[in-house]
């Protein structure tokens, strides 16, 4: 949980990750000189997306386990934390970055809009749905399968996740989306109707360059709406 | 004494350490951090219409490549409790309007003014960093204990402070327009919604659809088919 408590660009997740190997450390080190050294090590550069990262974290477990056993050498762990890590965060930030966070806040924002609190509600549990079961089995599991924890069924299922998780994101997109266009058949609404195809439209337009970002958009397009606001 | 305004900064620090350093289980998403406030100031309706706009933008934000995404924790945070603090003394509903675009502007800017104190807590961490790995080499029983506390409380306290600082100078400097143009803000809320609800749509829809026809087709089956069952359940 605390993986990027001190999170920074030199080493980026390195102390979150060995303090969080350190309780492992304890029981397969009873030296606490060399321990200590090992810690040392790996405050080192670590990097990937935060809760893959208890898979890496189990499989780096049993190798430090198979290290203090003398049947793995010193340069295998950190060769196996250097290929885990990229290997994670390639497939742990398209699962929650880009599909189950907008998944998730399509869904709250979908019941919000009856004005309850549900909305809420629904959004954190849908996001940690995932998040807490792939953060509290991920460690057993890589502990389990060791540095091929990527090279079996998991990836697979993941990937599947994430195409399958996509696809209903599509499907829940229209349906907010035709909520919104159609939250009442009065001739009020098609002022915010039309305003709100015209706001799709520029921003499907605006999605094509990274720069400037959304927020940098919605900043000017809410000054020029104070201006309107003023003028009309 | 009304509590809210503390709960509020409170829990901007909260939002701050479940971003990123603490869990990250999407407690400091705009919706949710919303909702909790509006029932802390009793007004969940307009917590709601900044909640759903910040949330919006917030899931079209995406951290692409080195580029440090917008602060919407702090900013979701701060944007419904200047919305909230700004529309406690408003009893119509025009008014309230008017303080829930003041209060997603505010949100918007503190969004944008919270990346440099994320870099600046990151580059502090640096030294932290490197001071534990000299300790543990130096035969220190928990550096990393204490290194990570150190890192907690820090992200606590630039979020609780941020979003207090915010807050003063939101209500300090909007009371006066909320009160007094309420009209005008009013009508700026009613054209700057649905642009901004739609540019942040369209941003996720691009992020779902990936240049992927199947994908597109399905979006729009669902969107005229929702469309439809809605125009009929209406009539």
């Amino acid at each position: 949980m605390l993986l990027q408590a001190t999170f920074n660009y030199e080493r980026q997740q390195g102390i979150g990750w060995a303090w969080a190997l350190s309780p492992a450390l304890e029981r397969v080190v009873p030296d606490p000189v060399e321990r200590r050294e090992r810690l040392a090590e790996h405050t080192a550069y670590f990097n990937t997306q935060p809760t893959l990262a208890s898979f890496a974290l189990g499989a780096v477990a049993r190798l430090e386990q198979q290290r203090a056993e003398g049947t793995v050498d010193p340069d295998t762990v950190g060769r196996v934390k250097g290929a885990l890590g990229p290997a994670l965060a390639a497939i742990g930030d398209r699962l929650f970055w880009f599909t189950l966070r907008p998944f998730a806040a399509c869904l709250g924002i979908l019941f919000a809009l009856g004005g309850t609190a549900l909305g809420a509600v629904v959004l954190w549990l849908t996001y940690n749905a995932v998040h807490l079961t792939l953060r509290l089995f991920g460690v057993g599991i890589g502990h389990d399968q060791g540095p091929s924890v990527l090279g079996g069924t998991l990836r697979t299922r993941l990937e599947g996740l994430v195409r399958r998780l996509g696809l209903l994101g599509c499907a829940l997109l229209g349906v907010l989306v035709a909520a919104l266009m159609a939250p009442g058949i009065d001739s009020s609404d098609i002022a915010f109707q039309a305003t709100l195809v015209g706001g799709l439209l520029f921003g499907m337009l605006s999605a094509l360059r990274s720069r400037p970002s959304p927020t940098q958009w919605a900043l000017g397009l809410g000054a020029l709406c104070l201006i309107a606001g003023w003028l009309r | 004494m009304n509590p809210a305004p503390l709960v509020t900064a409170l829990l901007g620090g909260v939002a701050a350490l479940d971003a990123a350093p603490v869990g990250q289980t999407m407690l400091f998403q705009p919706l949710v951090t919303a909702t909790l406030l509006g029932f802390v100031w009793g007004d969940l309706a307009t917590a709601l219409q900044v909640g759903i706009v910040l949330q919006v933008l917030a899931a079209s934000t995406q951290p692409v490549g080195s580029r440090t995404p917008e602060d919407y924790a702090t900013g979701g945070v701060v944007g419904a409790g200047l919305a909230l603090a700004l529309a406690a003394h408003e009893p119509f509903t025009m008014a309230r309007q008017g303080c829930a675009l003041l209060g997603t502007l505010g949100g918007m800017i503190a969004a944008v003014g919270g990346v440099p104190l994320i870099k600046w807590q990151r580059r502090h961490n640096e030294g932290l960093a490197r001071w534990c790995e000299q300790a543990l080499r130096a035969g220190d029983a928990d550096p990393l204990g204490r290194a990570q506390v150190a890192g907690v409380v820090l992200a606590f306290a630039v979020g609780v402070s941020y979003t207090a600082l915010c807050m003063g100078l939101g209500v300090s400097l909007l009371s006066g327009p909320a009160s007094h143009e309420s009209i005008r803000l009013a009508r700026a809320w009613a054209l700057a919604r649905p642009l901004w609800l739609g540019l942040g749509l369209a941003q996720i829809l691009s992020a779902f659809l990936q240049r992927r026809l199947t994908r597109g087709v399905v979006f729009g089956a669902a969107l005229l088919g929702a469309w439809l069952f809605l125009v009929i359940g209406a009539h």
